[in-house]
């Protein structure tokens, strides 16, 4: 009886640690940028949070841009 | 924040949320640089920083939080991606770089 209690306790452990490693594997990898010091940054139109579209290339030959690209609204960091 | 938007560099958020839902978390914490929206992840992808989470066996696609600098001639000046981009200071610190060499 004893044995059945550990071996269904190591299978329970085994599927738990299953399910929990992809997700913290997940949140160690960084969706790494192709993008290298010195390439032109892509452009693009986007709406604001004013619904007024803005593109990258208005800034050109005008203002340096910091492009902060967070995760989600309502979210810390 | 507010210094660096003082000189000749600008900031723009971009994430996948929508423009209300923008517009709502600027009044909240107070920014005054425009939010933009990814919606359909155009933009996340161009940069190759769409990143896909597992939530609750579903699967979802957002932002990988990076800041880059990018100066007056479209060029990238600076990439800083994960956990150490939550830290605007280098970021700073190279644009006003960039602020003194073309003034002086």
């Amino acid at each position: 009886m004893k044995q059945v209690v550990t071996s269904v306790l190591g299978l329970l452990l085994l599927v738990l640690g299953a399910a929990a490693s992809p997700a913290a594997a997940q949140e160690d990898t960084i969706a790494k940028t192709n993008l290298k010091v010195g390439d032109t940054a892509p452009d693009f139109t986007l709406l604001s949070d004013e619904w007024k579209p803005v593109q990258l290339s208005d800034y050109r030959g005008k203002k340096n841009v910091i492009l902060a690209f967070y995760v989600l609204a309502f979210t810390g960091g | 924040m507010a210094k660096i938007e003082a000189s000749d560099t600008v900031v723009l958020g971009i994430s996948i949320d929508s423009p209300a839902a923008n517009a709502a978390f600027a009044k909240q914490i107070g920014v005054t640089f425009p939010l933009l929206s990814d919606m359909n992840k155009k933009t996340l992808i161009a940069y190759g920083i769409l990143k896909p989470y597992d939530v609750k066996g579903e699967k979802y696609e957002w932002a990988e939080r990076t800041t880059i600098v990018v100066d007056k001639e479209g060029k990238i000046q600076h990439v800083q991606q994960g956990g150490s981009a939550v830290d605007p200071n280098s970021a700073v610190s190279i644009c006003t770089d960039l602020h003194e060499k073309h003034t002086k």
